[in-house]
């Protein structure tokens, strides 16, 4: 495998966001809703949750739902920003990552590429690019978040910086297994929007079903590890500190990315 | 010469239906190769295995002692894909860059060459179009432009010049003919009379068999020529025969005559044409051989 035509398919995906008149068109809707974001829910929310009126209802109210740890954050903005970020970026990748190679084998496209890369660099390269947009986006809203937050505060700048970057770093790692099933999804359907179709029916219909059967027999619930986002509810408070809720979606991504190498080795173009 | 490309035992099945059955031939260095065949005959399939786009279901293929998809042939094997096109999101410039680009060339150089290959094939005025932008005409050439990045040694155009005006297609066999001393080009089409002015090896294939024909085999004791004439005269057969040095003459179609001569009879040709000329005949065409049309379809 070259890590240099790896790297220059990685790179032409950030053309597509960063470089087309549809991705600059896109990236305006994402700052818009962001904006809104900020705007009514985090700046909202802050100041009833620090204010001393409401601070014990809130503290009490998020005891009860085990996110009496976020509450207490000083950087509050860091704080509903997580919640928000972690339950939207992995719907948000499954639209933006729908599609990764679909679009460019039904046009065709990926014929010329094949002549010019192994399939195998081709998957790794488009999932590397999408998870770099991805992670630039993050990157982007955390860094919107934290203005906002030392705007009402200067002195959290040191403790907020330190925050944000491990918030970056941990909502990355959230959205990979995300980013991983379209790889492979976008290999077994035959459009992107079939793509999106395929992710919703998974996480819910398949979702459901495996709950259903795991009640008549429980070791069908070890499935429920191999879906994306298994571990949302337990690193939401951010009080685990088990090593596994983060070792667990990088080994999702490792397997959905083997399982699409395996399949895109044998399709045909 | 050099094999380039050796097909051994090649099948490929669709459920019961054999695409390919059992398909073997070489492509030596410096061939320019036609692949022929009726509609359905196999001859996508057959180039969509040589590029790796479809698993044959047995046999085997190496291109210059290669295996199917081995990354040292990224760059030397190119392909025209049928039906096959660009982003539409992106400047031709811009893609036909970023496959330099994957063929490891620096960001200069692979702007050049983009602007390159787009010249050679006319469109040096658009390198900021888009293919949607583009007529058929100049979707095709962009996609073959596509197929000259770099320096590749084999090329395989599947049904290149389909659907081009006349003019466009006599560009693009203009630039196939004159790359064809360094590219050993494989061409896929429907149009005998280009494969004739360009090729000296026909695949035939015929429901997934192939046969093979090489067009300037001249051996044994006779040697061919195809003439045709603008009129009818009568007994044309008989006072061909009466020609000093013909062996057989025989009528292919109507006004196309095959005769077969004696091969150490020098100067047939010109000695064919003073006679025509003696008895009133014009001539529109004079083909050494057989041409490739009744090579491949004529039953005696």
């Amino acid at each position: 495998m070259s890590l240099f035509r790896v790297w220059q398919l990685a790179q032409f995906e950030l053309t597509r966001l960063f470089a087309t008149k549809r991705g600059l068109l896109a990236l305006s809707a994402f700052a818009m809703v962001w904006f809104m974001i900020l705007n009514y829910l985090i700046a909202q929310a802050v100041p009833f949750i620090s204010s001393p009126e409401f601070s014990e209802v809130a503290q009490e109210l998020a005891g009860n739902i085990g996110l009496q740890k976020l509450v207490s954050w000083p950087q509050a903005e860091l704080a509903v920003f997580w919640l928000i970020a972690l339950y939207s970026f992995p719907g948000f990748c499954i639209f933006v990552c729908s599609d990764q190679t679909v679009g460019d084998r039904l046009r065709g496209t990926l014929r010329f590429i094949s002549l010019r890369c192994t399939r195998d660099e081709i998957l790794l390269g488009r999932f590397l690019g999408q998870l770099l947009i991805i992670a630039i986006l993050i990157s982007l809203t955390v860094l919107a978040t934290f203005l906002v937050m030392i705007y009402r505060d200067m002195s959290l700048f040191g403790s907020g910086l330190a925050l944000s970057l491990q918030l970056i770093l941990q909502l990355v790692i959230v959205v990979m297994p995300f980013i991983a099933l379209m790889s492979l999804l976008n290999l077994i359907s035959s459009s992107s929007r079939l793509t999106v179709v395929l992710a919703i029916l998974l996480f819910t219909l398949a979702n459901a079903l495996i709950g259903y059967l795991s009640y008549y027999l429980p070791i069908i619930s070890g499935l429920l590890y191999a879906f994306p986002g298994v571990q949302l509810l337990d690193i939401a408070p951010q009080t685990s500190t088990s090593m596994v809720n983060w070792l667990l979606p990088i080994g999702q991504s490792a397997g959905l990315l083997a399982l699409s190498a395996f399949t895109f080795r044998r399709r045909s173009l | 010469m050099n094999s380039l490309i050796q097909v051994n035992n090649l099948s490929k099945h669709f459920g019961d239906k054999y695409a390919l059955n059992d398909v073997s031939f070489e492509v030596k260095q410096g061939q320019t190769v036609a692949l022929v065949g009726p509609n359905g005959a196999g001859k996508t399939t057959l180039f969509s295995i040589l590029c790796g786009y479809l698993r044959p279901s047995s046999g085997s293929v190496s291109i210059m002692g290669k295996p199917l998809g081995n990354p040292s042939l990224f760059g030397t094997l190119s392909a025209l894909p049928q039906d096959a096109t660009l982003d539409p999101r992106f400047s031709l410039q811009k893609q036909l860059s970023f496959y330099a680009r994957l063929q490891g060339l620096s960001l200069a150089n692979a702007t050049n060459e983009a602007s390159r290959v787009l010249e050679l094939v006319g469109l040096a005025d658009n390198h900021h179009a888009k293919i949607s932008e583009l007529s058929h005409g100049m979707k095709k050439r962009v996609c073959i432009a596509q197929a000259l990045i770099g320096e590749p040694k084999i090329v395989l155009l599947d049904e290149a010049t389909a659907g081009l005006d006349p003019l466009n297609a006599r560009e693009i066999r203009h630039v196939i003919a004159s790359l064809s001393e360094d590219i050993t080009f494989i061409l896929s089409s429907h149009d005998l009379a280009e494969l004739e002015k360009l090729c000296d090896h026909v695949l035939y294939l015929n429901q997934g068999q192939l046969t093979t024909h090489d067009r300037d085999t001249s051996t044994g004791s006779s040697q061919y020529v195809t003439l045709t004439l603008i009129d009818s005269p009568r007994n044309a057969i008989e006072q061909l025969k009466q020609l000093n040095g013909v062996l057989h003459v025989s009528q292919s179609q109507n006004k196309e005559y095959i005769i077969e001569y004696q091969a150490n009879f020098e100067q047939f040709d010109i000695h064919l044409l003073k006679y025509c000329h003696k008895l009133s005949w014009q001539y529109r065409q004079l083909v050494n051989g057989h041409t490739l049309e009744n090579q491949l379809f004529q039953k005696d």
